[in-house]
């Protein structure tokens, strides 16, 4: 398969297009460049050429994206995948944006530190993708959202400008955080190709602890009250056909609850009796390695096949779940508690009921896949979505990164 | 620009009398923050009372093209809220109410004129505490701290402002007003909150700020070690770091900072130590012997002479006094000093502070360093004779050599105190200019006009106008002096 040779690299950075599709829609090339000069040269390219650029990582978020309007050429950044500098007493990391997460995690922990981001399918997830797609897990209250970890940026403007922002120390407050702003921006302001983060060392100890619960179980406010201040690093809640891919005993109850803690030894033996206090025995625990596994388990069950629902909330217990009690959709939920994060995977026609049960109880639809028709429950502001389409026609004024298509004005 | 009586007629409008202060001896009071070498005579200063009339004055300057400077306690050191262009200072003093409290969710809604630390003290009964804490948090606002992304000693553990802000209400350029973020940690789409943190009031005016509390740590153990020589106390840091254990706060003050706070306060500090090393581990009780044993050892391993454990909180506070004093100790003892705020990465402490004195010794000057060591943010003081000028441009020119040499090092030109008018030339040193212009693209698109805070940040940005406030002489410079911090000088 040979791009456009106006594209400007060599051909041997070509990929197979059908890869890259998007909503069934494959671009007419995609390129794979190997340094970020390249990158910048195919951006710079396709801009002269007036095509539309979409940036790929491992393809984790992009799976469910929609075809944009338009959609020419796929980067597919998976070769940026070098860490530049690792400095272990530092606790910071710059690497390629193509790096996968599950390859900066395994350097981390042989230095016994970890990598402050999560996200589904951690084998192919990139750093890159993680940030731009604002992509989190089981444990988003200890690490904070990639905007809290990243330090600084190497980007690609829709023109081909190579920009810096912030930098590589963990206190900075020198100019703007556009590397910030990036974070949740879909590869639609610019092209991410190298990020600096604030790295934590490795807790001395992990343990998973499971519970059933019954829907009464879950509505019951008190219950799960005193578990926030614990500060858990893990209390998430699945549904019984989600569970099961989980590979824990069956419960009783239609959930499972998970509570993570990840500590010092003494005080992780007290957090165990003070949650065994107010939940009673576990049905199960893990600890170390297993436990550390079940995180990621946890996380990639976001990635459910089917239409899916994501909402932000500040309920921080399981008792935020009461309304879902009895609903189809609850079978299959994850919901991260303390960072208030739900997932649901409903019936394509009951998306949009469900949607509105939720918004009334505090949770705020961020993101539907595979629900084309959804109209959003709370439309954002429209000073708000002006700003993003400012920003965006700042920062790519021809419109040249398809996914920035969402801000266009006129919308929502 | 100077305001006509029909605007101040207006203004008295929008926020009744008492909220327009344009006699010369109010505004002048609003011409500098704590970088007194950079003034700017505001044409008036506006005080409001609630979200809507900030949006209404906003909107009422956004239609006269006049400049609008927000402003929280004054404290900043680079002169963000100086009004170098005229026009309007925002001042944000009557907005100081804690909103709302959600104790279960541990988060609470407040106004940005609070002032940081009456927010710890009215969620305590909650069991609850604010961590961010600029050694100005008796003084500085939570809104001056969003706009500086404030760090403080404690941000090691706890991270910066940044960390605890979960949304704000923002008046736009336009005087448009806009939640971004709020009570759930996340909102959909990209992070426009994040990048207002850390904005120095450029990019919109933060009038409802909604932050994440945390539970108040069981116990706290603060120890103090010292050291012959100050480069021992930096690889202590990084030992302990290495031991994976993460502090709440690790502080240094070198052999100058402990002569003048000891010439003045008399703690028994060691005048022949190089370096004394604070470091503080909070978290539940059963961890921290542990720890203390751990980071005790570590010290040792770089030949700390001597470890002193504060067994109670009057103990405690023996310990941070000297520390919190710094400020105030060099404002008594110095004839003029110069504070700066570079970091450099945690494992080059050793090898800054050496470039730090030789940079000064070659100009004939001294500088102490008081220092958040664990994150490699440093204070260098470099001190002068306020009465020399020869000595001042010294000064001047050795503090921009130690922030060159911060950034050969791979670090930055500002931890926490923020960029304002003092650091903007550096800019130009850090970043290349696509950089910059990236950044200025950015502002542009949420500040067409330019008015928010204008001419700050950025080295010659927006409309390309230079400044006109005034440009005082390095003369000026003896001003940096302690004032009103006292003891417990606020500031850094």
């Amino acid at each position: 398969m040979n791009p456009s040779p106006a594209l400007g690299l060599d051909t041997a950075r070509a990929v197979d297009p059908a890869r890259f599709r998007l909503g069934g829609t494959a671009p007419r090339a995609a390129l794979r460049p190997a340094t970020r000069g390249e990158v910048a040269e195919a951006v710079r390219a396709a801009a002269r050429d007036g095509l539309a650029i979409v940036p790929w990582g491992g393809g984790v978020a992009l799976a469910h994206e929609p075809a944009p309007a338009r959609y020419d050429v796929a980067l597919d950044l998976s070769a940026l995948d070098r860490v530049i500098e690792y400095e272990a007493e530092d606790m910071t990391l710059t690497a390629e944006c193509g790096a996968s997460i599950a390859a900066l995690r395994r350097l981390l922990a042989a230095r016994g530190q970890e990598a402050p981001l999560e996200g589904a399918l951690a084998e192919r997830a990139t750093l890159g993708g993680v940030l731009a797609s604002n992509a989190s897990g089981p444990r988003r209250l200890r690490f904070g959202s990639p905007r809290d970890r990243i330090l600084g940026a190497r980007v690609v403007l829709a023109d081909g400008t190579i920009a810096r922002t912030g930098g590589k120390v963990v206190k900075n407050v020198a100019g703007y955080a556009l590397h910030r702003l990036l974070c949740g921006s879909r590869g639609g302001l610019a092209v991410m190709i190298e990020a600096s983060l604030k790295l934590v060392p490795a807790p001395a100890c992990r343990a998973a602890l499971v519970f059933g619960a019954t829907a009464a179980e879950i509505a019951d406010h008190d219950r799960w009250a005193p578990i926030p201040r614990l500060e858990p690093a893990v209390l998430t809640v699945v549904g019984r056909a989600a569970a099961a891919a989980l590979g824990l005993p069956p419960m009783p109850g239609d959930f499972t609850v998970i509570v993570g803690l990840e500590d010092d030894a003494p005080w992780l033996d007290r957090q165990v009796s003070a949650t065994a206090q107010a939940l009673g025995a576990a049905a199960a625990r893990l600890d170390g390695e297993t436990a550390e596994a079940l995180w990621q388990k946890l996380a990639d069950l976001e990635e459910q096949d089917g239409p899916r629902l994501s909402f932000a909330t500040a309920h921080n217990t399981p008792a935020g779940l009461a309304p879902l009690s009895g609903h189809a959709a609850a079978a299959r939920l994850v919901f991260h508690a303390p960072a208030g994060r739900l997932h649901v995977f409903p019936e394509a026609r009951d998306a949009q009921a469900l949607a509105g049960l939720l918004a009334e109880k505090e949770f705020a639809l961020i993101e539907s896949r595979g629900i084309e028709s959804l109209e959003p429950p709370i439309a954002p502001q429209a000073a708000v979505h002006q700003l993003r389409s400012r920003i965006r026609a700042a920062l790519d004024p021809e419109h040249r990164l398809a996914l920035g298509g969402r801000w266009e004005r006129g919308e929502p | 620009m100077s305001l006509t009586r029909a605007h101040l007629e207006e203004l008295r409008a929008l926020l009744g009398d008492d909220g327009v202060l344009d006699t010369e001896a109010a505004r002048f009071t609003y011409e500098a923050d704590a970088l007194t070498f950079e003034r700017g005579m505001p044409d008036v200063v506006v005080l409001p009372r609630s979200s809507d009339q900030v949006a209404a004055l906003v909107r009422w300057a956004h239609a006269r093209g006049i400049p609008v400077t927000p402003r929280g306690a004054g404290t900043g050191l680079a002169g963000g809220s100086t009004p170098e262009r005229g026009g309007i200072v925002l001042s944000m003093s009557r907005m100081d109410r804690l909103l709302r409290v959600d104790a279960g969710r541990m988060f609470a809604w407040v106004q940005p004129g609070l002032v940081n630390l009456s927010l710890s003290q009215q969620v305590a009964p909650h069991g609850l505490y604010y961590a961010p804490d600029p050694a100005s948090q008796q003084v500085s606002t939570l809104g001056g701290n969003v706009a500086a992304n404030a760090g403080g000693p404690h941000c090691l553990k706890y991270g910066v402002t940044l960390n605890h802000i979960l949304g704000v209400v923002a008046v736009l350029h336009d005087g448009m007003v806009v939640k971004l973020g709020g009570e759930a940690p996340d909102a959909p789409d990209f992070d426009l909150a994040s990048v207002i943190v850390g904005s120095e009031g450029t990019l919109a005016v933060v009038t409802e700020i909604c932050v994440r509390l945390l539970p108040r740590p069981e116990a706290v153990k603060t120890m103090l070690f010292d050291f012959e020589q100050v480069e021992d106390a930096c690889r202590a840091v990084s030992a302990v770091i290495a031991a994976g254990i993460v502090p709440a706060a690790m502080e240094i003050m070198d052999r100058h900072t402990v002569e003048f706070v000891e010439a003045w306060l008399h703690l028994g500090l060691p005048l022949d130590a190089g370096a004394v090393l604070l470091i503080e581990m909070d978290g539940p009780a059963v961890n921290l012997e542990a720890q203390v044993g751990r980071v005790a050892a570590a010290a040792r391993a770089y030949h700390a002479r001597s470890t002193r454990v504060a067994r109670d909180e009057a103990e405690r506070a023996a310990l941070w006094r000297g520390r919190k004093s710094a400020f105030g100790a060099y404002g008594r003892s110095a004839n003029g000093f110069y504070i700066m705020d570079g970091v450099v990465p945690r494992t080059r402490l050793a090898e800054a502070l050496s470039a730090v004195h030789a940079l000064c010794a070659e100009r004939g000057l001294q500088a102490g360093n008081v220092f958040h060591a664990g994150d490699g943010n440093l204070h260098p003081h470099v001190l002068f004779k306020a009465d020399d000028p020869a000595s001042q441009q010294q000064a001047l020119e050795a503090s921009h050599e130690i922030l060159r040499m911060c950034i050969r090092l791979g670090g930055t030109i500002s931890g926490e105190h923020g960029v304002g008018i003092e650091k903007r030339p550096m800019m130009l040193e850090l970043f290349a200019a696509e950089d910059l212009a990236t950044m200025n693209r950015l502002r542009a698109a949420f500040d067409p006009g330019g008015l928010l805070n204008p001419g700050k940040i950025l080295p010659g940005d927006g409309d390309g106008r230079p400044a006109t406030g005034a440009r005082h002489a390095p003369a000026q410079l003896g001003g940096m002096r302690a004032g009103a911090g006292g003891a417990q000088g606020p500031w850094i």
